[in-house]
């Protein structure tokens, strides 16, 4: 169907024409091919902040302060500035070109108390409630004192607190501290939320904590996953046997192994009736490898749906060294309503690959509430994104390891990816290895990055330049960029930083 | 052979422990030609010393439903010594203390060296059949059973229900 670019034609085409059922939104975002962040303000006058994200409804651009003591929280406006005299030129005046004309800072607030530093990468979003989670952290100590429940080999830090926030302004509404544990807080990848359920991996106490948060701003304990089970196990056990405390734990296999072991177990046995085969097999198969199975530790979870986590368990080795690729792991799905291990996989499994393939979509369960999440492409539901794992598939060496490369993204870090429709692979073409909706830092080049209509006329849209206009001096230095984009307006924040400690390179880029 | 001290020891090593694991692998060829009923067992790796056993809760009692692991530790006197049993799963038993430690008459001063690990195993299932209050490491779980058997099945199979399923 040929789509005039005249972006009065198009408002015409949408008020005659009305879209195929259900593709009304599909339909309303095709508006953004004409609707783009085609000009760049290099090199923006901007305060010397870290830059984390905008939050999905696009009402703030959350920041933290250099010193990792402050967050600083924007409400991003459109570009607005006043100016003497005459304005008609095409174009901005050098006082528009300021970070000030398109942000306006609601406010600046300490979060850290004593010797804790606010963690960069870590920041939830809850939709519902327009809270903020934000976390801040003591140093880390690698060679850790053994503890009674801890494991050996997991670096620990002294403590960990969660803020929770209301955004609106900047108000502390509830904290929760975990003392000399380890929390994955890169990334968000040791914590997931979900609606308005928490999820935090300790993985140093190997404890699952689950936590709601209130509408009143309460982080309110739900149950803890790990030696136990069910939320009441250590208070029906402790009125029952006298004397239960730590050298009796550590006797038996912790709640969740338990499962594990036995979901493992059962399943063996099921699958030979013969009594003398049975017991061969399981020799081979589960007795054999049973130490292998009781020293597995939880990695990462993910929620799957409000009762059912998806748990990534691995060697001790594994989880702090960064190519986890030589390390075998295992997923679990768990229902911790019924505390039942739904299906156990290992991470070279061609079943749960298929279930990746098909049911991409699945995985990354985003709140029931949000509503642009639901249109970040993947190869579920965008045929550009499936072409494109189809190549990768066939290009890959061996299956085995294309699987195991696939797996290694589950479980998903919680709200690592924009909503931003310039992102949609049903719109636009772009290298996926220099931009793409997650949100990472990526190693950055002199050349622009262009996005592509995906349709006719297939021409260049916009393109993406972070960095200096001219481009960088010293060319060999190594230089990372990252990208924020509005979830709705064509409005981004492209950052680029040298290794070394200067100051950001920020580039506004947006449709003049 | 001219070798240095520390091959020679662990040659001589090999030698000696040599005959109880002829005999532990003699019982597991047994076991796998003849498994007991709702009970397997393996060594854990290739310790042929260090072994694990399952067994499931037998049907009509109150650990129904239950996947009970047991840790089995072969000594090197082996069988002159009885293997050492220790539950690695929770279980509401008047035989079996808040450790794990279980009291078998065949594992401690009834134990003879004509004894296999086919008969332990069988042993240990007929612990949840047939438990013994006279005899037990727990006494109030031994009082319950005695006093108020419905209570104590009750309370056991809340116990099978939360810590091996």
């Amino acid at each position: 169907m040929f789509r005039s670019h005249n972006v009065a034609t198009r408002i015409f085409d949408r008020q005659i024409s009305s879209p195929a059922p259900g593709s009304a939104v599909h339909y309303a975002r095709r508006f953004y091919e004409n609707l783009v962040p085609n000009y760049t303000i290099y090199e923006v006058e901007c305060p010397d902040h870290l830059f984390r994200k905008f939050t999905e409804d696009g009402q703030y651009l959350v920041c933290f302060s250099r010193n990792h003591q402050k967050l600083i929280v924007y409400r991003p406006t459109w570009l607005s500035y006043s100016c003497k005299g005459d304005c008609t030129c095409t174009d901005l005046p050098p006082k528009a070109r300021r970070f000030e004309s398109f942000f306006t800072q609601l406010y600046s607030v300490s979060l850290p108390c004593s010797n804790e530093l606010i963690c960069k990468d870590f920041f939830l979003y809850m939709e519902s409630n327009r809270y903020g989670l934000f976390a801040t952290s003591t140093g880390q100590i690698h060679d850790a004192t053994p503890v009674g429940g801890a494991v050996l080999g997991v670096p620990s830090i002294e403590k960990i607190t969660f803020h929770l926030l209301r955004l609106e302004d900047g108000v502390v509404l509830d904290q929760r501290s975990f003392h000399h544990d380890f929390i994955n807080l890169a990334h968000n990848a040791g914590a997931f939320l979900y609606d308005d359920l928490l999820a935090i991996v300790s993985l140093r106490y190997q404890t699952l904590h689950i936590l709601q948060i209130r509408d009143s701003g309460n982080l309110v304990d739900v149950r803890a996953i790990g030696t136990y089970c069910r939320e009441d196990d250590e208070l029906f056990l402790n009125s029952h046997v006298q004397n239960i405390h730590e050298t009796t734990v550590a006797c038996f296999h912790s709640g969740l192994k338990q499962r594990l072991l036995s979901f493992i177990f059962r399943g063996m046995w099921n699958e030979e009736t013969d009594p003398t085969l049975r017991v061969q097999g399981l020799k081979k198969k589960f007795y054999f490898h049973f130490q292998d199975y009781v020293d597995l530790i939880i990695w990462k979870v993910q929620f799957l749906d409000r009762h059912h986590l998806l748990i990534k368990f691995g060697s001790v080795e594994g989880v702090i060294s960064r190519n986890t690729d030589l390390h075998p792991a295992f997923f679990a799905v768990y229902n911790m309503e019924t505390t039942e291990i739904v299906a156990f996989y290992q991470n070279s499994a061609d079943e749960l690959y298929l279930l990746f393939e098909q049911f991409y979509d699945q995985f990354h369960a985003t709140s029931r509430n949000s509503y642009t999440m639901n249109f970040v492409s993947s190869h579920s539901n965008n045929m550009h994104a499936r072409e494109q794992l189809r190549c990768v598939k066939k290009k890959a060496s061996s299956s085995l390891q294309f699987v195991k490369k696939m797996l290694a993204s589950l479980p998903f870090n919680c709200q690592s990816q924009s909503p931003s429709p310039y992102f949609d692979q049903s719109l636009f073409r772009f290298d996926e290895k220099l931009i793409s909706a997650t949100d990472r830092h990526r190693q950055s080049t002199d050349h622009p990055i262009k996005f592509i209509l995906r349709r006719q006329p297939y021409t260049l849209k916009f393109k993406i330049k972070p960095g200096p206009e001219a481009g960088s001096i010293d060319s060999r230095t190594k230089k990372i960029s990252s990208f924020l984009f509005h979830p709705f307006l064509p409005l981004a924040l492209s950052i680029q930083q040298t290794l070394y400690l200067q100051p950001a390179v920020v580039n506004i880029h947006f449709r003049k | 052979m001219t070798t240095s001290s520390a091959s020679t020891s662990t040659w001589v090593s090999t030698t000696s422990v040599s005959s109880s694991g002829k005999r532990i692998q003699r019982e597991m060829v047994e076991l796998n030609m003849d498994p007991p009923p709702d009970c397997s067992a393996g060594p854990k790796g290739d310790n042929l010393y260090h072994w694990v056993a399952t067994i499931i809760g037998p049907p009509g009692t109150p650990y129904q439903g239950g996947i009970y692991f047991l840790d089995i530790t072969f000594p090197g006197d082996y069988p002159f010594k009885p293997p050492k049993i220790v539950f690695r799963t929770r279980v509401f038993h008047c035989n079996v203390d808040s450790s794990g430690n279980v009291s078998l008459e065949i594992v401690k001063d009834g134990w003879s060296p004509a004894l296999t690990i086919t008969k332990v195993l069988l042993a240990i299932r007929s612990i949840f059949t047939k438990p013994d209050p006279y005899n037990p490491l727990v006494p109030s779980i031994a009082h319950l059973y005695l006093a108020d058997k419905v209570k104590h099945d009750e309370l056991a199979s809340e116990w099978t229900m939360r810590f091996a399923k």
